[in-house]
């Protein structure tokens, strides 16, 4: 029985609203790992799961709409995507929102093309009607590729960054 | 100011059916839907379809900076929001009017005044509509009993902020009410966030009639006739019709009237229902509520008329009036709707998601189908449980009923268990054939004889 999206969100919930430091679920050879530190490594978890509730790293089958004639989203499906590797791992918005890739409009961006990220570094911010969200990698590792771009509307599981693990 | 491009804040079939009429006046239209409806219907037939956040309503489809936000990206520059979920929060219809968005209904202080029952009362006491012989606010169980003498038993109480049948009680006795009392206040703020309780009397056998009107927010108001909504389970309506037939026709000239002069003396913009209780013993009506929104039944009004309601909402919300006069609207023949929900009528009504392997809906002359399901969709189990609704127009009431049972035979529906074999079990019943029940009759007489077939 492989976990569905709306499994693991339920249980991302679940475990938000509880005191547990940590859940380590094993079913039928697939694995999740969950916890409040972004530090800690889930044992043999293959799957890092972002610090970012909701952002749940490439456990979304989901892909993004398709650009419509009327203002394209910033959405842009990557060119490389065949050539891509497949240990690499996508950061996903975790809802429709503004996507900047800096604190500020004169600040530098978060993270560059190739730069190394923990799992607590800031990758990006998401804005919501002034509502800002930090998204954060969830994982070691280095900046492979930014596809959405600066200051565009992202939609929900849209592809924000890959990464490649180190 | 011309509506240029709409944002539809909602799924299924009234999505659809707004980006429909959107389409055909010319409006270019965006979606805003959750990850569980990327590929529906209606986000195939919008323009464009943005992905809000996850299928839990909560983080999508009721959540006001996400919709606001999706909206202001597109440039949008009109808001719809259907039914249910945000249609009827004024925070929505406020902030939408803050950020230069037109909201297509109305403005949020009529939505509130509306929306709070005791308020929307004294509203209509105000303009000379009769409403249920009632109480203010109830505080105590002493209170209660007090105005329940006066009133006289049997008495409802009911939530305040409520709405859908929930934290309502009936009472025959005022040891009824002192029984029930705790429970309906608790009920109430479970419900609404909010305890506070008042009380009517009840009217033993009712008829549930209302009225759809339209209006521009300066006073102007007309009004597209009456429906029956009087087939009830729990206070969800089942089947609707128009026109109301059970109603000797001056009641229902005053009727209307009623909700023409409430709607009007409240400057109600854009499309609204009044409902009433017809008491059916002492031949008069009082005045519930107003449904500040477009309806799920307002399709059987469209039948009837010819008219295309969310069109007159649209040109509301362009600033061009309501776009036809009073006795431009012209009523003729009969109207009946079946809601078609994914529940099982034989288990409790049990919601029944899943996938719809077939899907054949029946064709033909005076039968509609406001659906977004196609063969092979996931009814997901995230929402709402309607999957759709089959209207059919005739001259008559009879030959409506003669084509409903018609279209019903016809439509091919495998994959979830629905509610249509039921509804076929009503239109088909003496009681309903010969229009002699109340709202009570489904739960009382109907479904308990359905249920040992």
């Amino acid at each position: 029985m492989p976990l569905k999206q709306s499994d693991i969100e339920a249980l991302v919930d679940l475990f938000s609203q509880s005191g547990w430091d940590e859940m380590h679920l094993e079913i039928d050879g697939e694995e999740l790992f969950l916890s409040h530190d972004s530090r800690a490594l889930g044992g043999a978890s293959t799957a890092p799961v972002p610090a970012a509730v909701g952002a749940a790293v490439g456990a979304f089958a989901a892909t993004p709409a398709s650009p419509s004639p009327i203002a394209p989203s910033g959405t842009v499906p990557g060119a490389s995507a065949a050539a891509r590797p497949s240990h690499w791992v996508v950061v996903k918005a975790p809802n429709l929102g503004t996507f900047y890739r800096a604190p500020a409009p004169d600040a530098a961006p978060y993270v560059a093309l190739g730069a190394a990220v923990t799992p607590e570094t800031e990758l990006c911010l998401i804005e919501v009607m002034k509502l800002f969200t930090t998204v954060r990698a969830g994982m070691s590792g280095v900046v492979r590729e930014i596809v959405a771009r600066d200051g565009e509307m992202v939609e929900y599981g849209a592809e924000l960054f890959w990464i490649e693990p180190a | 100011m011309p509506v240029n491009r709409l944002f539809v804040a909602n799924r299924g079939e009234i999505a659809l059916r707004i980006l429909r009429t959107a389409k055909r006046l010319g409006i270019e239209t965006v979606l805003g839907v959750s990850d569980a409806d990327r590929d529906s219907a209606p986000a195939r037939l919008a323009d464009r379809a943005v992905v809000l956040g996850p299928a839990q309503a909560t983080k999508s489809y009721l959540d006001v900076n996400l919709v606001l936000h999706a909206a202001t990206a597109t440039g949008c520059d009109a808001l719809h929001p259907g039914y249910g979920f945000l249609s009827e929060k004024p925070e929505l219809s406020r902030r939408c009017e803050e950020k230069g968005i037109t909201f297509v209904g109305p403005r949020a202080e009529t939505i509130e005044a509306l929306g709070d029952k005791l308020s929307a009362r004294a509203l209509a006491r105000e303009a000379g509509v009769p409403t249920v012989p009632g109480t203010d606010h109830i505080a105590t169980v002493a209170d209660a009993q007090g105005a329940a003498e006066e009133i006289g038993y049997p008495v409802v109480m009911k939530a305040s902020a409520g709405g859908g049948g929930k934290g309502m009680f009936l009472a025959r006795t005022p040891e009824d009410l002192s029984a029930n009392y705790d429970r309906a206040s608790r009920e109430a703020l479970a419900a609404f966030g909010d305890g506070t309780l008042y009380m009517e009397r009840y009217v033993e056998a009712a008829r549930h009639v209302e009225v759809q009107i339209v209006g521009d927010g300066d006073g102007e108001v007309v009004h597209f006739g009456d429906r029956d909504c009087s087939v009830q389970r729990r206070y969800q309506k089942l089947i609707e019709e128009a026109q109301v037939t059970a109603m000797p026709p001056e009641l229902r000239d005053r009727l209307r009237a009623a909700a023409v002069r409430l709607t009007s003396y409240a400057n109600y913009r854009s499309a609204g229902t009044c409902e009433f209780l017809y008491d059916i013993a002492r031949e008069d009506f009082y005045f519930i509520e107003v449904n500040s929104r477009i309806q799920v039944e307002h399709p059987v009004s469209e039948e009837i008329t010819g008219q295309d309601l969310i069109a007159r909402q649209l040109s509301v919300a362009a600033g061009a009036g309501i776009g036809v006069a009073q006795q431009e609207v012209t009523f003729k023949g009969h109207a009946l709707e079946v809601r078609i929900n994914a529940e099982d009528p034989l288990n409790g009504f049990a919601p029944s998601p899943g996938r719809v392997a077939a899907w054949e809906p029946p064709t033909g002359p005076g039968i509609r189908i406001d659906s977004h399901m196609r063969p092979g969709d996931l009814i997901p189990p995230f929402y709402d449980s309607m999957v759709g609704k089959l209207i059919v127009y005739a001259d008559s009431r009879e030959a409506a009923i003669e084509r409903m049972l018609a279209a019903i035979r016809a439509f091919r529906l495998e994959g979830p268990k629905t509610t249509i074999p039921l509804a076929a079990h009503i239109v088909d019943h003496p009681d309903f054939r010969n229009n002699t029940f109340s709202t009570r009759w489904l739960e009382d007489k109907c479904l308990p004889a359905f249920l040992q077939e």
